[in-house]
């Protein structure tokens, strides 16, 4: 939520705007990717402790996949994120009018437009926060389920190095591509 | 008169082995098992005894030992000290007490020739044995990578089932 913003728009409309648009904010973004790293950095160690695989050797593995994963990942994010946005915004819509009613009561100077727009930027902060946590969550818990199946069940019988690329690269793969669809 | 010869050879022998054979026995064990059945194939058992008799034992004097059925022989590690030992499956090995007959050479005889005729009877011993397995550790009942699976399905359940409340 940048406070600069296209001069042929209200702040209203911008808000608007900024509540349907699928780009995040760079404080969003860092902890998407961020995120999105540790998620994907943390199968090393299962498959370095767990299932053997030589690290020296797997480095660039490591790197590789780890960097395709994380942008996977943050790419499912944010697509969790822009669905789920929408639904919050519309669950919490009541509460939020309500508190924030209940809060601005006293402020008499101020406009019914300025507590109208306080409520909505109210509504979008309270959306934007809880899709974001949300989406962080249901995609780690996702990907972390398919890497442990897929790597203890799916893929035992293949090297630990095969079995380190297909599980990582499909987990996060298939993450992105089911955060592309409507539901 | 041949006859005679050899009954008279066969008393000298059972009165030798009469006067060899230990009076009075006293005994004092100490043992050991396997307890960690993930590092071994096999779970050993091992009892040491000494052996305490009224009479003097011969230097050779010769042990036997029969646990469960199976024979087994006891080594002489030292003057009147004996040790018994042999390994199980650790799927066979049960938990529990286990007794160890120990037999002489005289018994041991006896004990052959009465299970020829009958397998399964028994032979009082010279004495018996007490070895306690309190049971080994064969891991953990559940697989660390079964109760990773089954907690992050638990957890990947909770986010579907929240994800879906949100967008119903």
């Amino acid at each position: 939520m940048s406070g600069k913003g296209n001069k042929a728009f209200t702040k209203e409309e911008e808000l608007l705007l900024q509540d349907f648009s699928r780009n995040v904010s760079t404080k969003s973004s860092a902890l998407f990717y961020g995120n999105a790293f540790i998620v994907s950095a943390i199968p090393i160690w299962l498959f370095w402790r767990v299932h053997a695989l030589e690290v020296s050797t797997s480095l660039a593995w490591f790197a590789l996949v780890t960097t395709a994963s994380t942008w996977l990942l943050a790419l499912a994010y944010r697509n969790t994120k822009f669905h789920l946005k929408h639904r919050v915004a519309v669950r919490r819509e009541d509460a939020v009018a309500r508190e924030m009613t209940r809060k601005l009561a006293d402020e008499k100077k101020m406009s019914r437009k300025e507590k109208d727009e306080r409520i909505l930027w109210k509504k979008n902060e309270v959306a934007d926060y809880e899709a974001t946590t949300f989406s962080i969550f249901y995609n780690n818990a996702l990907f972390l389920t398919i890497v442990i199946l897929s790597s203890f069940y799916l893929l035992r019988s293949f090297t630990p190095t095969v079995n380190y690329i297909v599980s990582l690269t499909a987990a996060s793969g298939l993450l992105a591509l089911l955060s592309t669809g409507s539901k | 008169m041949v006859t005679k010869y050899i009954l008279t050879i066969f008393a000298l022998a059972i009165s030798g082995s009469l006067a060899q054979s230990c009076k009075n026995p006293q005994v004092e064990a100490a043992s050991f098992t396997s307890l960690d059945a993930t590092i071994v194939t096999q779970i050993a058992y091992i009892t040491e005894f000494t052996l305490k008799c009224d009479n003097p034992l011969p230097a050779n004097y010769a042990l036997y030992a029969e646990v469960e059925g199976k024979p087994l022989t006891a080594a002489r590690i030292a003057e009147n000290r004996y040790q018994v030992s042999w390994t199980e499956e650790p799927s066979k090995a049960r938990a529990g007490v286990h007794e160890v007959h120990i037999f002489d050479e005289e018994g041991w005889a006896s004990l052959r020739r009465a299970r020829r005729s009958d397998p399964s009877v028994t032979v009082a011993p010279l004495l018996a044995i007490q070895l306690q397995h309190p049971g080994s550790y064969s891991g953990p009942w559940v697989n660390s990578e079964v109760l990773a699976t089954v907690l992050s399905i638990i957890v990947a359940y909770t986010a579907l089932r929240s994800k879906s409340m949100i967008l119903a």
